[in-house]
C-alpha cells in the first residue's frame, strides 16, 4: 500500500468533500434498499422490512459517520473547527487574550531573537564545502598544551608527510598594504594565502579566477584577489577590473579575481591580530625548499581538508607520526613540538558556546515563567468554564476529545503569540547583531532562517501545551453532574494548591536567574577594578601605517633606518605642539589591541637551556617618552632617552613579572640579555605589568626595546599622546600632523584608552546586560504572577474576611494572613531557587572573574532582593482585603 | 456453531471483499449477500463496516468503483479488482491458508 496515494486520496476527500457525501449517501440508501426490497419479498410490509434493516445493517446516518471518522482527513476537519471554535472563545474574551498573546510574542520573539544568533554562531554549517571535514592545525607545546601559529618550513613538512588530507591550506594574516592612487592614502586589511586556500572552502570567485599555482611562488605574486566589499567600495563593482593593475605599497599588483558577496572568512579574530575581515588577499608565495630561518618564525594558521572517510582520530594518528618525525629531524626548533587538529568550526566558536548557551538557557526560563502565569490565567478562566466543560461531558463528550479542544485552544493562543513574536523578531534582530560584541565570531551569520523559523513554530507548539496542559488537569476532575449543581462559586478553591506550586516555581526560577545576572554583573564590576597597568585617563591612540620605503630593506645601520627615523622623529615634534598635548610616544604593540610578538633570549653568564627549550618573553619595541606617556611606572633604573640610538649602547627594560621569573634573587638591572643574533643589550631599568591580553588575563613577560636600536622594524606603529584635555579633541590635530609630514600615510584605529579597555571586556559588557535584562524581566513577570494570584485568592476569600471582621477580626489579622501565605511561597520559591542556583551556576563558572559561583554575598543580596520585590507584589491584594467591608463582603450574594 | 451471526476476525472483512470481487464486479450489497452466502450466514456485515472497508481498500488502490445500472435499472456502484489486489489476495489467501493450518496443529496437539 502506498502512502503517496492514501495522502493524495485523503486530500483530495478534504476537498471534493460535498460530492463524496452525496455519492456515500446516494450508495448507501440503494444499499439499504436492496436489503429492504429483499425482506419484503420475504412477505415482510415495506414499515418492517425498513425496521428490521435498521436494526441489522445500521442506518445511513451511522455508516456515513464510520465511513467519515475511518479516514485520516476526519483528524484534520476536527482539528479545523476546535481551532475555529477556540479562535472564537479567545474573541469573546479580547482582554485574556491580549494578555496572553502580548506576553507570548515577549517571549518567544526573545527566545528566538537569541536563538537566531546561537543558530548564526553555532549551529548553522560553516559556509563552505563540506564543513565537516575541514579542521585547523596548530603546533601544540608538548608540555603545556599551548596551541600555536605554525612555522612556514613545518607547514610544507606536514604538507608533504601526512596522509590523511586531501587539501592543506596556509594563510599569514599579517601583511597590510597602502593603496595609493586614491585622494587620501588608505590601509587595506591584507592575508597571503597559498595557493589551494579557496579552493579548500571550496569558493568560486564572482568574477576572474583563483590563484594559479605558478603564482605561489616568491616573484610572481603580485597578484591580487579583491574582497567583494572591496571590489564595490573601491571599484564600483565594475567588471572590468580583473586585469586592473593597481599600485600598493608602491609595487603594482595585478587584480585577478573578486571573492563572491556571500564569502565570509570564519575564524576566531584573536588568531588574525584582532581581525575578523579581510580586504585584499595576494599568494603566500614561500621560498621552496624551506629555508632554515623559516622554522624559527610560526606567523601561519593552517586549514586542512580531511580526506573522505578519514577520522579526526585517525588524522590526529597521522599527525602524531609527522610531528615525531620533526621532533627527530629538527632537535633545535621541533624537539617539544606536537601537532594538533581541532575542527574549524570547533576551534572558531568553542569559546563564545558557553555564554550563548547561558543566555539561551535564560531567556528559555523567562519563557518558562511567563508559562507559568498564562497557566495560572487560564486557571481562573478555567473556573468560569466548568459549566460548560461540564454540558459537555453530559452531553457525552469523551475527555479525550475534550481534551483535544482545549489543548488546540492553547496552541491557537501560543500560535499567535509566535506570529507576533516573530515580528518582534525581525524588528529586533538587526539591532541584536549590531550590539554583539565585536570579538564574537560569525556575526555576519546571524540571520532569521528556516532553522529559526522551526524553532518558534516548535516553541509556539511545546508553549502552547506546556500552558495548555495545566487547565486541562482541571477538566479532568470535572464530573458533569457536582458542577451543573453548584452555584458557580468556590470551586476553584482546590486549585489554589496547583496556583501555589506555580507560583513557587516561578519565584524559583527568577531567583537563579537573578543570581545568575548578579554573579555576571559582579565579576565584571571586579574585571573592571583590575588595574589595567597603565593610565586609562587622557590617552589617545592611533595606529599608522608606514609605507615600505620606511621599512623594506631593513639594514641595522643603514640610512634606510635613519629614514623612518626621522619620519617618526618629526611627527613626534609636530604632535608635541598641538596644544592640549602633554607627551607623545610610539609602541609597536599596543596593550589590549590583539597585537603581540615574543621573542626567546639567553642571558649573559647562565647555562645554556637543554635544545628545544627556549625563554620567551613579550618583545615591545617603544619609542623614549613611552612609559611616562602611557603611565606604566619605572620600579627601578631608568626609562629610555632620546639618546637610546644605535649609536649609543644597546639597552633593554623589563617589566616585573619578568624580573620575578629570571632575576629571583639578584638586580637585574645592569645584566645583559640577548635575542635572535642581535647583539648583547643591558637591562637599564624594570617598569610595571601590564595586562596586554585582556584584563582577565594575567601579565605576562616583556622585554622593551628602544624604537631607535630596534632589529626589526614595525610597520604598524601605535602613536600614543597624553592629553591635558579630553583625549578625542586632538584627533583631528593629530591626523593633519600625520599627512603633513607624509600623506601617504594612513591612519586609522583612533581611539582613547578608556575605550580599548571598555572594548576589550564586551563579550562579558554584552552577556551581563543580556543577563540582567532577562532576570529583570523574570523578576517582573514573576511579580505580576505572585500579584495576580494573591488578587484572586483574596476576591475568593471576601466573604470568610467579611464574616472574620464581623466577629472582631482586627485589619492587621486580615493583613497578616493574606501577607503569611505570600511570605509562605515566596520563602519556599527562594529556598528551591536558591538550591537550583548551586546546581547551575557552577556551569557559568568559566565566564565568571575572580568570584566563585558560590559567592555568598551575591546569593544573599539577590535572596533580599527577590522577597523585597514578592512582598510589594503581595501588599497590594493585601490591603484590598484589609480593607473589606464586612456589611459589602455579607451582603454579596 | 452458534446460531447468532458471529464478528469476524480482526483484519479478515478485507480479504473476505477481495475473495467475492474475484468473481466479477459485484456492488455493495451484493457483496455482502455474496459473503452471508458462502458463510451461510455465520457472517452478518452492517453497512458502516462494509463501506468503511471499501474506502480502506480504495485508498490502498486493491479496488476501484464504477457507477453503472444494476439489472433492475436502478444506480449502484460496482466495485472491481484491480491488479495490485488480485496479487494481495493470492498472498494473503497463502498467509492465511499458513495461519490456520499452524493454529489447527497447535490447537490438536493438546
Amino acid at each position: 500500500m502506498s502512502l503517496r496515494r492514501v495522502i493524495a486520496s485523503g486530500v483530495r476527500s478534504l476537498f471534493q468533500r460535498k460530492r463524496e457525501e452525496r455519492e456515500l449517501d446516494e450508495e448507501l440508501r440503494g444499499f439499504l434498499e436492496m436489503a429492504v426490497g429483499e425482506k419484503m419479498k420475504e412477505g415482510m410490509s415495506r414499515k418492517e422490512a425498513a425496521r428490521a434493516v435498521r436494526l441489522e445493517r445500521g442506518s445511513v446516518g451511522g455508516a456515513k459517520e464510520s465511513v467519515r471518522e475511518a479516514g485520516w482527513e476526519h483528524l484534520l476537519e476536527t482539528c479545523w473547527q476546535d481551532i475555529r471554535f477556540g479562535a472564537r472563545m479567545l474573541r469573546k474574551n479580547p482582554g485574556f487574550t491580549a494578555v496572553v498573546v502580548l506576553t507570548l510574542a515577549l517571549g518567544i520573539g526573545a527566545n528566538t531573537a537569541v536563538f537566531s544568533v546561537v543558530n548564526g554562531v553555532l549551529l548553522k554549517p560553516l559556509p563552505y564545502r563540506d564543513p565537516g571535514r575541514l579542521l585547523m592545525l596548530w603546533e601544540s607545546s608538548l608540555q603545556g598544551g599551548t596551541l600555536g601559529t605554525v612555522a612556514p618550513a613545518n607547514f610544507y613538512d606536514w604538507r608533504e608527510q601526512s596522509r590523511s588530507f586531501e587539501k592543506m591550506a596556509a594563510i599569514d594574516p599579517y601583511p597590510d598594504f597602502i593603496m595609493n592612487g586614491v585622494s587620501e592614502a588608505r590601509r587595506l586589511a591584507g592575508a597571503a594565502v597559498s595557493q589551494d586556500f579557496f579552493s579548500l572552502l571550496g569558493t568560486h570567485m564572482t568574477a576572474g579566477r583563483d590563484f594559479l599555482p605558478e603564482e605561489d611562488r616568491p616573484g610572481s605574486n603580485h597578484v591580487i584577489i579583491l574582497s567583494y566589499s572591496t571590489w564595490q567600495s573601491y571599484f564600483g563593482g565594475r567588471s572590468d577590473v580583473v586585469g586592473k593593475r593597481l599600485t600598493l605599497n608602491n609595487d603594482a599588483y595585478t587584480v585577478v579575481g573578486v571573492l563572491p558577496r556571500d564569502f565570509s572568512f570564519v575564524g576566531k579574530a584573536s588568531d588574525y591580530h584582532s581581525r575578523n575581515h579581510f580586504d585584499v588577499w595576494t599568494p603566500l608565495a614561500l621560498p621552496h625548499p624551506p629555508q632554515a630561518w623559516q622554522r624559527g618564525t610560526h606567523p601561519l594558521c593552517i586549514f586542512a581538508q580531511l580526506k573522505p572517510g578519514v577520522s579526526l582520530q585517525q588524522a590526529q594518528t597521522d599527525l602524531n607520526q609527522v610531528a615525531s618525525n620533526l621532533q627527530r629531524l629538527y632537535p633545535a626548533d621541533d624537539k617539544e613540538r606536537g601537532i594538533t587538529a581541532v575542527p574549524l568550526a570547533e576551534h572558531v566558536v568553542a569559546d563564545a558556546r558557553v555564554a550563548l548557551f547561558t543566555l539561551l538557557a535564560t531567556v528559555g526560563m523567562v519563557l518558562l515563567i511567563a508559562c507559568a502565569n498564562i497557566a495560572n490565567l487560564m486557571l481562573t478562566r478555567g473556573a468560569t468554564r466548568q459549566k460548560e466543560i461540564a454540558v459537555r461531558i453530559a452531553l457525552g463528550a469523551s475527555r479525550a476529545r475534550l481534551a483535544r479542544q482545549l489543548l488546540t485552544e492553547s496552541v491557537v493562543l501560543a500560535g499567535a503569540g509566535g506570529v507576533l513574536g516573530l515580528a518582534f523578531v525581525y524588528l529586533t534582530v538587526p539591532t541584536l547583531v549590531r550590539h554583539l560584541p565585536s570579538d564574537l565570531p560569525r556575526a555576519a551569520e546571524i540571520s532569521v532562517d528556516w532553522r529559526v523559523l522551526l524553532f518558534t513554530c516548535a516553541l509556539s507548539m511545546f508553549t502552547g501545551v506546556m500552558f495548555g496542559v495545566v487547565p486541562l488537569h482541571q477538566s479532568r476532575r470535572v464530573s458533569g453532574n457536582d458542577s451543573l449543581k453548584q452555584g458557580g462559586w468556590s470551586v476553584a478553591s482546590d486549585h489554589s494548591r496547583l496556583r501555589s506550586g506555580l507560583i513557587v516555581g516561578q519565584v524559583a526560577i527568577a531567583l537563579i536567574l537573578l543570581t545568575g545576572a548578579g554573579l555576571m554583573a559582579k565579576s565584571l564590576w571586579k574585571l573592571m577594578q583590575v588595574s589595567a597597568g597603565f593610565e586609562t585617563e587622557h590617552v589617545l591612540t592611533a595606529r599608522l601605517s608606514l609605507p615600505p620605503q620606511y621599512t623594506n630593506d631593513y639594514k641595522f645601520g643603514t640610512g634606510q633606518h635613519r629614514q623612518i627615523s626621522l619620519f617618526q622623529r618629526e611627527l613626534l615634534e609636530r604632535v608635541r605642539q598641538i596644544p592640549g598635548v602633554k607627551s607623545v610616544a610610539f609602541t609597536a604593540y599596543l596593550p589590549l589591541s590583539g597585537t603581540d610578538n615574543s621573542w626567546a633570549f639567553y642571558i649573559e653568564g647562565r647555562p645554556a637551556n637543554p635544545p628545544g627549550v627556549y625563554d620567551v618573553a613579550d618583545y615591545r619595541p617603544v619609542s623614549a617618552d613611552y612609559f611616562e606617556t602611557i603611565g606604566i611606572p619605572i620600579l627601578r633604573g631608568r626609562a629610555f632617552l632620546p639618546s637610546d640610538t644605535e649609536d649609543n649602547p644597546l639597552v633593554v627594560i623589563i617589566n616585573r613579572a619578568m624580573e620575578q621569573i629570571w632575576w629571583k634573587q639578584q638586580d637585574p638591572v645592569g645584566q645583559r640579555v640577548r635575542f635572535g643574533d642581535d647583539d648583547w643589550r643591558t637591562i637599564v631599568g624594570v617598569v610595571g605589568d601590564v595586562h596586554h591580553e585582556g584584563l582577565d588575563v594575567k601579565p605576562e613577560p616583556e622585554m622593551y626595546v628602544p624604537y631607535g636600536q630596534v632589529p626589526n622594524v614595525e610597520a604598524r606603529p601605535t602613536i600614543v599622546l597624553r592629553t591635558s584635555i579630553e583625549p578625542e579633541s586632538v584627533t583631528s590635530a593629530l591626523r593633519q600632523a600625520v599627512s603633513e609630514i607624509d600623506p601617504n600615510v594612513p591612519m586609522d584605529h583612533a581611539e582613547t584608552m578608556k575605550e580599548i579597555v571598555y572594548g576589550s571586556v564586551s563579550q562579558s559588557r554584552f552577556r551581563t546586560a543580556m543577563l540582567i535584562i532577562f532576570a529583570l524581566l523574570a523578576v517582573f513577570v514573576a511579580s505580576v504572577g505572585l500579584y495576580g494570584v494573591l488578587s484572586y485568592s483574596v476576591s475568593e476569600r471576601t466573604r470568610e474576611f467579611g464574616i472574620r471582621m464581623a466577629i472582631g477580626a482586627s485589619r492587621g489579622a486580615i493583613l497578616g494572613s493574606v501577607l503569611s501565605k505570600a511570605v509562605r511561597l515566596i520563602v519556599i520559591g527562594i529556598c528551591l531557587g536558591l538550591l537550583g542556583a548551586l546546581l547551575l551556576t557552577r556551569l557559568i563558572a568559566s565566564l565568571l572573574y575572580g568570584i566563585s559561583p558560590f559567592d555568598v554575598i551575591t546569593l544573599a543580596s539577590v535572596s533580599t532582593l527577590l522577597a523585597i520585590v514578592g512582598l510589594v507584589a503581595s501588599y497590594m491584594p493585601a490591603r484590598r482585603a484589609m480593607r473589606v467591608d464586612p456589611v459589602v463582603a455579607l451582603r454579596y450574594e | 456453531m452458534t446460531d447468532k451471526p458471529s464478528d469476524l476476525v480482526q483484519g479478515t472483512l478485507d480479504m473476505l471483499i477481495l475473495k467475492t470481487l474475484a468473481l466479477e464486479p459485484m456492488h455493495g450489497y451484493g457483496i455482502s449477500v455474496r459473503i452471508e452466502q458462502m458463510s451461510k450466514g455465520v457472517f452478518h456485515l452492517n453497512a458502516g463496516s462494509l463501506f468503511v472497508a471499501f474506502q480502506r481498500l480504495q485508498r490502498a488502490g486493491l479496488i476501484k468503483g464504477e457507477w453503472k445500472a444494476t439489472d433492475k435499472n436502478r444506480r449502484a456502484r460496482y466495485y472491481s479488482l484491480t491488479e495490485q489486489g488480485r496479487k494481495r489476495l493470492e498472498s494473503e489467501t497463502r498467509e492465511w491458508g499458513r495461519q490456520v493450518a499452524a493454529i489447527a496443529r497447535i490447537l490438536e496437539a493438546s
